[in-house]
């Protein structure tokens, strides 16, 4: 027991550095919670951190400036962590003394993909305030968003919809759960709809038909229980849904081992 | 000996940086003041205080947002680039970095620590995650759709500042193993068992190299 709490502090380097082996590092933040002597340590070198971060400062671009600063124009901001924020904020804090570290660098994380699917739109051209507005409004109605949105191991991934569109998927193998968007899809006749799927070594599953696009986008559809090795697949299929894919995937992304 | 050089060597340049409360001299803001003198648009004459800048921008102020970006954009960048190499890929992600500093603002609190070691922990760790992701293929269609024009690495000249002159001089007093333990998991983003595989020592002497090389680091710099 004693030799396994020294070992965990012993990571507390290579956790700055960012080092440690994403599966383990939940771990090491568990330990964290209960380690004053860790947070005050990770404090205290994550500013040696930045001077290393500092000391390779490069000039960039302009134009990156201009577009930087216009992306966050139209992006809206999280809401101060007052009382009566998620669930899980909620209990993340409880848990943590006061000042504790961890509490704000994860709170931060919490809207990055969020971010990460502003650039994407903007990027792709998609209709960004539209975006914006229904991940909003799904926030609201639903913290599975802002859980998958928000974990630590969130990616995003665009893949091109083979009859035109774009499809945005932010998974977290951590919550096993994704968030599919799309943009720019062909409006199809009143007898057929847009149907996804987890297909992989667990078998191919339906995750649900998507809801009509509004002002070009479609979603945000939450989808859990991923597997190892699962693909989101799109295809088009009679409105009402089928029990296995009938036609051609119009894209196919594959969310990783 | 070497930690006490440096921190003579520090309180030599002490009025040369703006210093917060923390006690840290224009960390990020390497580029700020070159970047203030020759690029003009970081607003009010002199340095302003990225605390200060980061609490205006939680409350929606666009033109502190780009006091931020002119003083974290170069440290972000860097150190991104340092670990992914891809020059069009890490101004991707600089960006992401900035937006996420936007949009989250408002959760970032000073008690925990600087405004930029919090910047700079969003940004090194999202490079690395990135770097591990398995996700390579879908983020280069990500990338190909951007149109990303054609990267001038003259226009990339490394920024000197301060910051670089002091953290060369601290490193210089860690040991070999210390410092390759150190700046291999930073800049170049390995994990501590890639970092021991790559050095040939093992893993727990990794570990530890890192964690007491980073203390000595932070005590040379007199940060934290």
């Amino acid at each position: 027991m004693r030799t396994r709490r020294s070992s965990l502090h012993a990571l507390v380097g290579a956790y700055v550095l960012d080092a440690i082996p994403v599966p383990d590092r939940a771990g090491f933040e568990r330990h964290l919670l209960t380690c004053e002597q860790c947070r005050d340590d990770v404090r205290g070198l994550r500013e040696a951190a930045a001077l290393l971060a500092a000391a390779a400062a490069v000039t960039p671009r302009p134009e990156l400036r201009d577009s930087t600063l216009q992306a966050a124009a139209v992006t809206r901001q999280l809401p101060p962590a007052v009382g009566g924020a998620r669930p899980a904020r909620r209990t993340w804090r409880r848990r943590l003394p006061a000042a504790g570290i961890g509490r704000p660098w994860l709170a931060a994380s919490a809207g990055a993909v969020a971010v990460l699917l502003a650039v994407t739109a903007v990027v792709l051209g998609v209709h960004l305030a539209g975006m914006q507005r229904s991940l909003a409004a799904q926030e609201r109605r639903d913290g599975a968003l802002s859980a998958i949105l928000g974990a630590h191991d969130a990616v995003v991934l665009t893949a091109a919809v083979t009859t035109g569109g774009t499809a945005t998927v932010v998974m977290s193998h951590h919550a096993r759960a994704l968030v599919f968007t799309a943009s720019g899809l062909p409006r199809l006749s009143g007898s057929r709809g847009y149907e996804l799927w987890l297909a992989g070594p667990a078998g191919t599953r339906s995750a649900g038909m998507l809801p009509p696009g509004r002002h070009g986008m479609t979603g945000p559809m939450i989808v859990g229980r991923l597997a190892p090795g699962d693909a989101v697949e799109l295809t088009v299929e009679p409105v009402g849904g089928s029990s296995h894919p009938t036609s051609a995937p119009i894209v196919w992304l594959y969310l990783g081992p | 000996m070497p930690d006490a050089d440096c921190r003579r060597w520090q309180l030599g340049q002490a009025d040369q940086g703006a210093s917060d409360e923390y006690g840290n001299v224009s960390v990020l803001a390497g580029g700020d003041q070159d970047g203030a003198r020759g690029r003009g648009p970081a607003g009010p004459a002199g340095p302003v205080d990225l605390e200060a800048a980061l609490a205006a921008v939680a409350r929606g102020d666009e033109a502190a947002f780009a006091v931020v970006y002119d003083r974290a954009a170069p440290a972000v960048l860097g150190s991104v680039r340092r670990i992914l190499r891809d020059p069009a890929q890490s101004e991707e992600v600089m960006q992401e970095v900035l937006l996420e500093v936007w949009r989250t603002a408002t959760r970032f609190d000073p008690a925990a620590g600087s405004a930029a070691a919090w910047i700079a922990t969003l940004a090194h760790r999202r490079a690395v995650d990135r770097v591990r992701s398995e996700q390579r293929a879908a983020e280069r269609e990500v990338r190909a759709a951007a149109a990303v024009v054609a990267y001038d690495e003259v226009a990339d000249a490394v920024e000197a500042s301060l910051d670089r002159e002091r953290v060369r001089r601290c490193l210089a007093g860690l040991t070999e193993l210390q410092r390759e333990s150190v700046t291999l998991a930073y800049y170049g983003g390995y994990s501590y068992r890639e970092v021991a595989h790559l050095l040939g020592v093992a893993v727990g002497t990794v570990k530890t190299r890192m964690r007491d090389g980073l203390i000595r680091l932070r005590d040379c710099l007199g940060v934290g």
